[in-house]
């Protein structure tokens, strides 16, 4: 093995090597078995790097994608170990635009265009009241003193509590397996110096939700009852879920 | 990591276990695994795929977002990395890793690409901010597990070096490249590659311990 060019092994599992470069380690890889082997083995690592950074992606992405690989024809396997091809991204992107544009043809006619432009305009609408609720969840998110914790739910599921001193608000977050039976439903509350304020009810078969709480680090507790639809003024006990807050 | 940790936390939370932040067993009942699902990829199994978008495409285009820090970019490259999927799925050899940080490595690479292709011409599309409009609000609550998920990672790479930490949070999430590293640092480039390279191997060491945050 040439011990120059193995000094890449770091860069190279971070990415952080040219095409040349690339090229020329991949090269040494397939005539270096241990080299292949640290490679592999600090790849799992580097994709660690990963965890958590996930995000929900545009809903339309997943329909844009599907429609693009059935016109995308797959390579075959290889014998020789795979050499990816970098930096070719104008054909694939072209793949997109295409599949995209085919998608469009696909619906056809200038009534499902018009359906698509009311749609659009419906989402943007949504999405502008949504929005200012957002901008106040994403300064809640990205406070450097955010706090998370979390519990069970009887009867299976799970709230999460996230909040903020320096922000004096924070969230929310009910995940309940199941909706309460009967016309009954989740509310969720907190006891802030021995009252419990209601922090809304849930509709019927609801299962999640979330709040942004003012004033949620100064709570003692975050917690969940059922409640008759509609909710009610004080809660009902036992909790199924019961937080402590500081 | 298993394949279907993050899923299994956002789908049944982290349940009794609340406390404890090392990744979740997958529960092996339900939750499709990614090595099956890429292997029927590879014949062609359309379906298949479905299933594989649904498992990884929130952390697909997470990763990419996060090395973009571009809604709309991330869109399209995210895309790009999953048709790449798609399209390579024969060549998936499980001998080398797992299915997962196979498509993790697809989808870092194709970010970093971007960044380098956006680096040599510096060509910024307006960018009509619609991407973000559809986001379902469910995603405050994935963002939330993202972070608990993320603490293990957090701590095992406090564990490094400043100089390791540093010469691996640059390259793999800033995706700039080692000698823009070495240059950030002002640190000479053999210094820059071999920091990378045990940083990672610490950072696998303290992953592999399951030191909890």
């Amino acid at each position: 093995m040439t011990p120059d060019i193995h000094t890449l092994v770091g860069p190279y599992v971070l990415d952080a090597v040219d095409d040349i470069e690339r090229a020329a380690f991949e090269r040494h890889l397939r005539e270096c078995p241990e080299c292949r082997a640290e490679v592999d083995d600090l790849s799992q690592t580097a994709a660690r790097l990963a965890d958590g950074t996930w995000s929900v992606p545009p809903p339309r992405m997943r329909a844009s994608v599907l429609a693009a690989i059935g016109q995308t024809r797959q390579l075959g396997p290889v014998t020789t170990p795979p050499r990816r091809a970098g930096g070719r991204l104008t054909r694939p992107r072209r793949w997109i635009a295409a599949a995209a544009a085919a998608v469009v043809v696909l619906g056809g006619g200038s009534a499902v265009f018009a359906v698509e432009q009311q749609r659009l305009h419906d989402e943007r609408e949504s999405a502008a009241a949504a929005q200012a609720d957002a901008a106040r969840v994403q300064a809640i998110l990205a406070a450097p003193d955010l706090t998370i914790r979390q519990q069970p739910v009887t009867g299976g599921g799970h709230v999460r509590v996230a909040y903020s001193r320096l922000r004096a608000a924070g969230l929310i977050m009910l995940a309940a397996d199941t909706a309460p039976a009967g016309r009954r439903v989740y509310q969720l509350w907190t006891v802030r110096s021995q009252h419990a304020v209601s922090e809304g009810a849930l509709d019927v078969g609801q299962t999640t939700a979330t709040r942004v709480v003012d004033g949620l680090p100064s709570a003692f507790d975050v917690g969940v009852t059922i409640e008759p639809a509609g909710g009610s003024t004080a809660p009902t006990l036992p909790m199924v879920a019961d937080l402590k807050v500081t | 990591m298993s394949d279907e940790g993050w899923d299994v936390m956002a789908e049944h939370g982290m349940g009794r276990r609340a406390q404890h932040l090392t990744p979740v067993p997958a529960s092996q009942a339900a939750a499709p695994d990614a090595g099956e699902l890429l292997r029927a990829v590879a014949r062609g199994d359309e379906a298949a795929f479905a299933r594989l978008y649904d498992l990884l495409a929130a952390r697909v285009y997470g990763l990419v977002q996060r090395v973009l820090r571009d809604r709309a970019q991330a869109e399209e490259v995210a895309q790009e990395a999953l048709l790449d999927v798609w399209r390579t799925a024969a060549r998936f050899d499980p001998a080398h890793g797992s299915a997962t940080s196979w498509v993790f490595t697809i989808a870092h690479r194709r970010a970093v690409d971007r960044v380098r292709a956006e680096q040599a011409a510096a060509d910024r599309l307006a960018r009509t901010g619609a991407a973000s409009l559809d986001t379902p609000y469910d995603a405050v609550a994935d963002e939330v597990a993202g972070r608990l998920e993320r603490q293990q990672v957090r701590h095992c790479l406090d564990a490094l070096t400043e100089l390791q930490r540093q010469a691996v949070t640059l390259a793999y999430y800033h995706g700039h490249s080692y000698p823009q590293v070495a240059q950030l640092l002002s640190a000479p480039l053999p210094t820059i590659k071999t920091r990378m390279r045990d940083g990672l191997i610490r950072l696998r060491d303290c992953l592999s311990a399951g030191v909890n945050a």
